[in-house]
């Protein structure tokens, strides 16, 4: 027998051949490719829980994978820059507030209102979330958890000296007989009771805000004036002066990072963070460390503190799949699984069906940050419009005039009026 | 005469244009220096020109660079502090931590000089810290060291005297990277070294019959003999002095504090870059730095025939 193929079957053949390995290859890639990446900033911990549920969220949708990268906060910008400016931005983005204005209006982000009917499901966030997260009316960022400022306090300090925690009712006088009196009486060696705050953003703004001002206005001017400098820089001049803060050549010891407060360094028994961070602060620290407001500037006066998205996560108007973006986002913020691993590593989830949910697992520390975001009441007010270009130079700005203060360069004065002759020339360079 | 004309075949040579010549007399130097231009064309090249370029721009990374003709240079020379700050602080850098740098590697050259045993292993250990110098770790164990509970105070606190925050306070900061910079003594240490080996010997053993005391013999034959090695560590040192940045960058966690003590210019520039999103300036700012090294660097050379001796 012979096998004779002609030549036109030969040709159909090879066709039918060829079609069904070219439909093959299409399907596969259909079944098979879908990636994302995702890049966001933060600890060792955070990356882990960040992984774990990238994992679990491939596991659910076998046709997607997700490929993370993680740098520290400092680290960030500068990469996400380097990356949106090379065409080359991950398709997930771990946003600021600081900065999710600026990228939005650049266009190097994606509106999301287009999957909220379906994809992106946000039914469980209250509408101030969601516009916390919008720019110009569209929403560009999702918001991760809520969080606010916060003292960390060394309780084991205020035990040993019989001194009573403060609670809602601390005023900033009462928070300097405070630092008075551990400063004198905590017998540890090179030890004081408060961290020099003045040059510490929140804090000031905290401050401002009780006063009826604010460091920003919503056109992005300045929202106040050489006497509110004047009296802060003068507050916290007293404060070095009678000894309840640490002097200036320890404060400069901090570079802004949990490991390196005043209370990690076991140098003061209260520093400034945010409220999201105790778990970080806590793991650290062998003592026990509890959270409270920053003080009232007078007995009745409130509304310093806001409740903040502490992160977002955002899309890239790069991405070329912004639908499985947007999905991951859902899943991110909405699943039970997802949740119980993330925590509130990342401030107190936004859905209220997860708040619910995450409640009754928390441990201590977890438990503490959601009880400090619900217990503020009149300390806090209303979100602050999103900071002006230049705002990240103005809160470095602060911190070297404080010094210069602290390092008696400057009068408190002098000070004041140098720091806000130099944001207004930031401001208007940006 | 070339090889090739005395050639035993009695053929008259081509005349030799001027690339054989150029390839024959330097060609194996420019062999050499190749794997240094594959890298300068391929990759630094092409960068370097584009800052040029950008340094006459506004560019923020996000959207495209602005052409705004010499205003970034014009900023930097009438109203920038920070640039006024920061060139204090890296020229006391390099005034002090240079001469202090390569007095203290000659000392150590002439100690090691005089035939001791184990000598490699002495040279190993003194040239260690240079290896490591510029590495993150080293920066962050000096952090240790001279911070107010550091190993240095408390040494000090044996003779009774209460040391400051050495790094975090603006009087001192500054002072410590210099010490660091000393501290990282060993390559110009090790090129003293290679140039105390060619002196003559016997011109000490004449200096020696004519009862010319040791530090005479120092500063009339070994001092002189080793102006070129000290003239070409001069130059490397003040280059590397002005281009320093991770000790300032890690030590004071990329602020240039306490109060812009520890503001290196390439530290500023870096803030410009990558914490302002500056590019067109921080282009500028790097324009201008490559022009002050290029100044120094052509100073020391036309002094250079007033003090070095070439004794051939």
């Amino acid at each position: 027998m012979s096998l004779v193929i002609d030549r036109r079957r030969m040709l159909l053949g090879s066709a039918a051949a060829l079609s069904a390995a070219s439909l093959a290859g299409v399907s596969r890639a259909i079944a098979q490719e879908t990636r994302l990446r995702l890049m966001w900033w933060g600890s060792a911990p955070r990356a882990d829980r960040t992984f774990a549920v990238s994992e679990l969220f491939m596991a659910a949708n076998e046709s997607v994978v997700i490929d993370g990268e993680t740098v520290g906060w400092d680290d960030y910008w500068p990469r996400l820059a380097t990356q949106v400016a090379g065409r080359n931005a991950p398709d997930v983005i771990q946003m600021d507030y600081r900065y999710i204005f600026e990228y939005a209006r650049r266009g190097s982000l994606a509106p999301l209102d287009e999957f909220l009917d379906g994809t992106l499901d946000l039914s469980g966030f209250d509408q101030a979330t969601i516009d916390g997260g919008s720019v110009d009316g569209s929403l560009y960022g999702v918001s991760l958890g809520a969080n606010s400022a916060a003292m960390m306090v060394n309780a084991a300090v205020f035990e040993e000296l019989g001194i009573p925690l403060p609670d809602n009712s601390l005023t900033l006088a009462r928070l300097k007989e405070i630092g008075d009196e551990i400063t004198a009486n905590s017998g540890r060696q090179g030890f004081y009771g408060i961290a020099d705050g003045s040059g510490g953003e929140p804090f000031l703004e905290n401050f401002l805000r009780q006063k009826g001002k604010a460091l920003y206005t919503a056109d992005g001017e300045l929202a106040f004036d050489v006497d509110d400098i004047h009296e802060w820089f003068e507050l916290w001049a007293e404060m070095r002066a009678s000894g309840a803060c640490v002097p200036p050549d320890v404060q400069a010891l901090d570079q802004r990072q949990i490991e390196t407060g005043m209370v990690s360094l076991r140098r003061a028994a209260i520093s400034y963070a945010h409220s999201n961070q105790l778990v970080g602060y806590q793991a650290i620290n062998e003592e026990p460390i509890v959270m409270r407001a920053y003080p009232r500037i007078a007995d009745g006066v409130g509304g310093g503190h806001y409740r903040k998205p502490s992160m977002f996560f955002s899309v890239s108007a790069q991405s070329e799949q912004k639908e499985a973006a947007a999905a991951f986002i859902s899943f991110f913020v909405n699943d039970q699984e997802a949740a119980a691993i993330l925590d509130v590593e990342r401030g107190v989830p936004e859905s209220a069906a997860v708040r619910d949910f995450l409640a009754p697992q928390l441990n201590e520390a977890g438990r503490a940050g959601v009880e400090y975001i619900g217990q503020l009441g009149d300390l806090a007010g209303p979100l602050p419009p999103p900071p002006p270009l230049g705002a990240g130079e103005i809160d470095r700005t602060l911190v070297r005039v404080s010094e210069e203060v602290a390092f008696d360069q400057h009068s408190p004065r002098a000070g004041a009026e140098a720091f806000v002759a130099e944001a207004q020339s930031i401001l208007e360079r940006a | 005469m070339s090889t090739i004309a005395s050639s035993p075949s009695g053929v008259r040579p081509r005349k030799q244009g001027p690339l054989v010549r150029f390839l024959r007399r330097d060609g194996a130097g420019y062999m050499f220096l190749l794997p240094w231009f594959i890298g300068f064309f391929g990759l630094t090249a092409g960068p370097a020109l584009a800052s040029l370029y950008l340094s006459f721009t506004s560019f923020d990374l996000l959207t495209d660079p602005r052409w705004v003709g010499a205003a970034n240079y014009v900023r930097i020379a009438t109203a920038d502090p920070k640039f006024a700050a920061s060139m204090r602080v890296t020229f006391f850098f390099v005034l002090f931590s240079v001469p202090l740098k390569l007095a203290f590697a000659l000392l150590v050259a002439l100690a090691l000089n005089r035939g001791m045993r184990g000598l490699p292993w002495y040279r190993a250990i003194f040239y260690l810290p240079s290896l490591l110098g510029t590495s993150v770790a080293i920066a962050v164990l000096w952090r240790q060291l001279f911070a107010g509970n550091g190993l240095v105070n408390t040494f000090l606190a044996n003779f009774g005297i209460e040391g400051p925050s050495w790094i975090s306070n603006p009087n001192y900061s500054l002072s410590t990277l210099v010490i660091l910079s000393v501290w990282q003594f060993g390559s110009p240490m090790i090129i003293f070294l290679a140039g105390l080996r060619q002196i003559p010997q016997d011109m000490y053993e004449a200096a020696s019959l004519d009862g010319a005391s040791k530090s005479r013999q120092f500063w009339k034959i070994t001092l002189p003999l080793l102006t070129p090695v000290v003239f070409f560590n001069v130059v490397v040192q003040t280059i590397e002095a002005f281009k320093a940045f991770t000790p300032a960058f890690i030590i004071s966690g990329g602020t240039g504090g306490p109060i812009n003590s520890t503001l290196f210019y390439t530290l500023y520039l870096y803030q410009e870059a990558f914490g302002f999103f500056r590019m067109g300036y921080a282009s500028a700012l790097a324009w201008i730095l490559l022009v002050i090294i290029a100044l120094f660097t052509a100073f020391s050379f036309l002094t250079a025939r007033y003090w070095v001796h070439y004794d051939d």
